[in-house]
């Protein structure tokens, strides 16, 4: 169990990883850049898009159809 | 998507006379020294002429010269490449210099104006919002700052009180 969770290892892997990525190309980072704002911008439009949609709401109890006859 | 279009876009204005000098600001400027971290937007501080006749200092002939050139406003931002971008005249006297003493980056043959780290780090410390104290501590811990050039700017800048109740909210453990 410890293995599987050594916070430790985790933190210096997520460290490794920011240095890694701090010390790219800038122009490698820029294009990172484009592609999360790109993510962004689809997260943001599929947002929009919930809630903006049309929904049918199911029927409370006791919701009846007039009869007509 | 692209910043280096937006990029190019702005160095041709600066070409075109439509702006003095840039400097790219904001999480876009931290890239160029930190990791990317997602953003909306692109800050650009820019130095504007004044319109001839007047004393008045207008963003009018920025956004004209790009609606010319097919761009869309979004609220204040112009839409460059599908980036929106903000352009802003400087704010204080410390983005004022910060705009002087920009540092001129090249990034695939393309030149361009970015505010130093430590004129980054201390806007940030100015500005004062949790994600501008978040892009601080992580100029911190990248040592990406030179500590001098920052405390010099931190003294001379009245930001004193301000990086004293930082450090003490983020104690360090250098």
């Amino acid at each position: 169990m410890k293995d599987n969770f050594d916070f430790e290892r985790i933190w210096e892997s997520k460290r490794a990883l920011r240095e890694r990525l701090a010390t790219a190309p800038i122009a490698e980072k820029l294009r990172m850049l484009d592609a999360l704002h790109e993510r962004a911008a689809a997260i943001r439009g599929a947002r929009f898009r919930e809630a903006t949609a049309v929904q049918e709401k199911p029927g409370g109890y006791g919701d009846r159809k007039e009869k007509t006859s | 998507m692209k910043i280096l279009e937006v990029i190019h876009v702005v160095n041709q204005m600066v070409a075109d006379g439509v702006i003095e000098r840039y400097a790219i600001a904001g999480a876009v400027g931290a890239t160029f020294y930190l990791e990317p971290v997602s953003t909306l937007d692109v800050d650009i501080f820019i130095e504007l002429h004044a319109t001839p006749g007047s004393a008045l200092l207008t963003l009018d002939p920025i956004f004209s010269y790009l609606r010319d050139r097919g761009c869309m406003m979004e609220g204040e931002h112009v839409v460059i490449s599908g980036w929106p971008v903000q352009f802003i005249p400087p704010t204080s006297p410390l983005v004022e210099e910060a705009l002087a003493n920009a540092a001129e980056m090249q990034v695939d043959g393309l030149s361009a104006r970015v505010f130093t780290p430590e004129y980054l780090a201390a806007i940030a410390l100015q500005t004062g919002r949790a994600k501008d104290k978040a892009r601080l501590l992580q100029f911190i811990e990248a040592h990406a700052l030179d500590r001098k050039k920052f405390e010099e700017l931190v003294e001379r800048h009245q930001l004193v009180d301000k990086w004293r109740q930082f450090q003490k909210q983020f104690p360090s453990n250098e």
